[in-house]
């Protein structure tokens, strides 16, 4: 792989420092209407922009301190964040929180700092939105379920050591009635199998120790079935290839040992090709505007695909494997 | 971009370089958005509700329906005053609507107290109150006095309901994909089951098929939409919305949506899930269901025929011949076919799918169909390919090989495991 990497042409090579500049200029683009309009992502946007710079080997490139200043101004007496201060708490955010200070190592300063008793009121908060009756997780207090709720919600209890808040086991019930006989899942149970949804359901099973619920066989060909055109993956069966499904797509296959059922040269090649050469982040195609979210998962998916130089990313749970490791030990 | 999600979808990279007027008009704009947004988050802090700062939130709403904080700030100003009060809880969480009795959700207590008197803080009435004013199988009937409060309480919600979901469509059709238009307009429609009677929150939720229905022309796979539809329909079948099943016009539903375009995989997707319930609702003896199966296997054998490389079809075709294998946990058509009848029935397939390389040879959905369902007739008679099986198994992934390298190692696996082939093979 990475000697193929290496043969690439020049202009199909991962432009690492332009990247780490684009994600740096993020926070400073305020006379950007744009920039306004898009402040109910502000805690995603920090989470997507400070994995990619991990993995791109420069963990450094945001300031600590400001960032876990930042994450903390976002918190609710209740224990969940919103996107931003004066923005209501929300699954989302508070998951983007959680995976943000395990990535700087700042739990300690959650317990010190944050609302109420720390880790267990974030705990609570989400142990708080789990349907008792059916296993499944609101996203707030307003009630819309969703397979993604149900998948933050193990990955930060399970970052912050508390999984028994929450019954697990209803949670697992409720991600096989999501299932479809083609091996996928869906949003919720009758939904067709989309990409996305998948990940969040094969992720929440892996960290729940049930992988052995999955088809690993039906799911593996549905996901490599992905794989289209000049190489990149969608995200359901006659769409469009999109450089984020390299993510959705790449891990799940990582997740049930099959990612050899795609082209990976092919891949990589697609992902570059989707490079802001001039102006350094990644878009959804080639031509396309970039953004922070596509700019990450493709550039997850390229650690995945073992590229060079990159840091190895945890499929389950889209953070560095340092993290992981150092969280979960 | 289309909406404010934050993430480019297919929009052409331009130059970020500005003009000085340019960068006038965005500051321009800038100005005026923080401006509303300061507006809304004053009247938040001091926790006033009010119908102005409702009026505030459809402005804020139009410029940017990705704002979810401000959808929930227009929940809270309407229950804070706008609707009437009541005493169940606000939050639809709780609210398991498929099987909650009618009696729970008649006619919303009286609010004797104006419900115009919008700034006071929105305390629940005691249920006893509600209890009395309406009995629990009430019928689905307009309240027989016309000068009943509660009526009237309940027509300015009616009203104010109709209002709210009037302000979504136009942000619908310009953001379809945004989940917190769609959320919002459902937490409405929780609204008039908790709200309305019966029948007037019936026809409200009877409305939303024509939504549905519209935006699934626009876009025949918005998974919004579909997702949307079958939450939709799960209500109306409900007891809460005195409903019955909808099983039979929604399978007509997805049989139109199909001949419409054949190449509607949500369609077919949503076929297969109804299919299961259909037959039980049918009360299928086992005649029917093997007249069923046919039936469905004929229609699609034909449309296979002339569309070989449709991935919509095949995958129905996948979904049918499963239902012939003892697939664990999965609901089957015809239960009680013999393994003789299974094998029979997929010799067939496997025949007819062989016709189709004489037209087609270079169709790789047909040679994976053709490896999958001999590996299946192996599995229901219970034995390893014979060695003419074997050879032709070499063959199709020679061809597969062949039109799919991208997919090489998938094709090296199961050759690998067709070599070894040991016993309960494909079984995963």
């Amino acid at each position: 792989m990475s000697e193929n990497a290496a043969n690439l042409p020049e202009e199909l090579q991962l432009i690492t420092e332009a990247h780490v500049k684009y994600i740096q200029s993020l926070d400073t683009r305020k006379d950007d209407y744009e920039y306004w309009l898009t402040e109910h992502l502000r805690l995603n946007g920090l989470y997507w922009g400070l994995t990619a710079l991990h993995i791109l080997g420069h963990p450094g490139a945001l300031p600590r301190d400001e960032t876990i200043d930042f994450v903390l101004s976002c918190q609710h007496e209740n224990g969940g964040f919103g996107a931003a201060p004066g923005h209501d708490a929300h699954m989302l955010s508070t998951v983007s929180a959680v995976q943000i200070l395990a990535m700087v190592d700042a739990f300690d300063e959650l317990q010190a700092r944050g609302k109420g008793n720390g880790r267990a009121q974030v705990g609570s908060y989400i142990a708080d939105l789990q349907n008792r009756q059916t296993g499944t997780f609101a996203g707030d207090e307003w009630g819309e379920h969703d397979t993604r709720f149900l998948y933050g919600a193990l990955n930060a209890l399970s970052l912050l050591g508390l999984l028994h808040l929450v019954d697990v086991d209803k949670a697992v019930e409720h991600i096989a009635a999501c299932a479809n006989f083609d091996g996928g899942y869906g949003s919720g149970p009758g939904a067709e199998s989309h990409a996305a949804q998948i990940f969040t359901c094969v992720a929440a099973l892996s960290i729940a120790g049930r992988k052995d619920l999955i088809d690993i066989d039906r799911l593996g060909r549905w996901l490599s079935e992905r794989q289209v055109g000049r190489g990149g993956l969608n995200g359901r069966p006659e769409k469009k290839e999109d450089s984020c499904y390299s993510w959705w797509v790449l891990s799940s296959l990582e997740m049930i040992g099959k990612t050899h059922w795609i082209d990976r040269d092919s891949l990589v090649a697609f992902i570059l090709s989707c490079q802001d050469l001039q102006g350094g982040g990644i878009a959804d195609r080639p031509g396309d505007m970039v953004d922070v979210w596509h700019t990450v998962f493709s550039i997850t998916g390229l650690s995945l695909l073992g590229y060079p130089g990159l840091q190895p990313v945890d499929a389950v749970y889209c953070l560095p494997k340092s993290t992981v490791q150092r969280v979960l030990g | 971009m289309a909406d404010h999600s934050g993430v480019s979808h297919g929009v052409a990279r331009t130059s970020r370089e500005r003009t000085a007027e340019q960068k006038l008009v965005e500051t321009e704009k800038i100005t005026k958005y923080r401006e509303l947004e300061d507006e809304v988050r004053a009247a938040v802090v001091r926790n006033e509700y009010t119908p102005e700062l409702f009026q505030l939130t459809s402005k804020l709403l139009r410029i940017n329906p990705e704002y979810y904080t401000i959808w929930n700030v227009r929940r809270r100003s309407l229950i804070s005053g706008l609707l009437s009060k009541r005493s169940a809880g606000s939050s639809p969480s709780k609210a398991s609507p498929s099987t909650s009795p009618t009696a729970t959700t008649t006619t919303p207590s009286a609010a004797s107290s104006s419900s115009s008197s919008t700034a006071t803080p929105p305390v629940p009435e005691s249920s006893t109150a509600g209890k009395s004013s309406s009995t629990a199988d009430e019928p689905a009937f307009p309240p027989s006095n016309p000068g009943d409060e509660t009526a009237a309480a309940e027509q300015k919600d009616r009203e104010i309901l109709r209002l709210e979901l009037d302000f979504t469509i136009p942000l619908l059709m310009k953001s379809p994909k945004c989940y917190w238009i769609w959320n919002y307009r459902l937490w409405i429609l929780q609204q008039a089951i908790e709200r309305l009677q019966v029948a007037v929150s019936r026809r409200i939720w009877e409305e939303e098929l024509g939504l549905v229905e519209k935006m699934l022309n626009r876009d025949k796979r918005n998974f919004h939409a579909w997702g949307y539809r079958r939450h939709v329909v799960e209500q109306l079948e409900s007891s809460s919305l005195a409903g019955a099943s909808m099983v039979e016009t929604e399978f007509e539903y997805t049989t139109k949506m199909i001949r419409q375009d054949l190449s509607n995989f949500s369609a077919w997707h949503r076929r297969s899930k109804l299919i299961p319930r259909l037959l039980d609702e049918r009360h299928a003896d086992d005649m029917v269901r093997k007249d069923f199966l046919d039936r469905e296997l004929n229609f699609i054998r034909e449309k296979l025929n002339v569309g070989p490389e449709d991935y919509s079809l095949w995958y129905y075709h996948q979904f049918l011949m499963l239902n012939l294998l003892n697939y664990v946990g999965h609901p089957t058509i015809a239960p009680t076919l013999t393994n003789d009848e299974r094998a029979a029935y997929i010799t067939r397939e496997i025949d007819d799918i062989k016709d189709l390389l004489e037209d087609y040879p270079d169709y790789k959905l047909i040679y994976e169909a053709l490896l999958d369902y001999t590996l299946s007739l192996c599995q229901v008679e219970g034995r390893k390919p014979d060695s003419s099986e074997k050879e032709q198994l070499i063959e199709w992934l020679r061809q597969l090989k062949r039109l799919d390298p991208m997919r090489d190692g998938r094709w090296t696996d199961l050759e690998r495991d067709c070599g070894l082939l040991k016993l309960g093979f494909g079984k995963n």
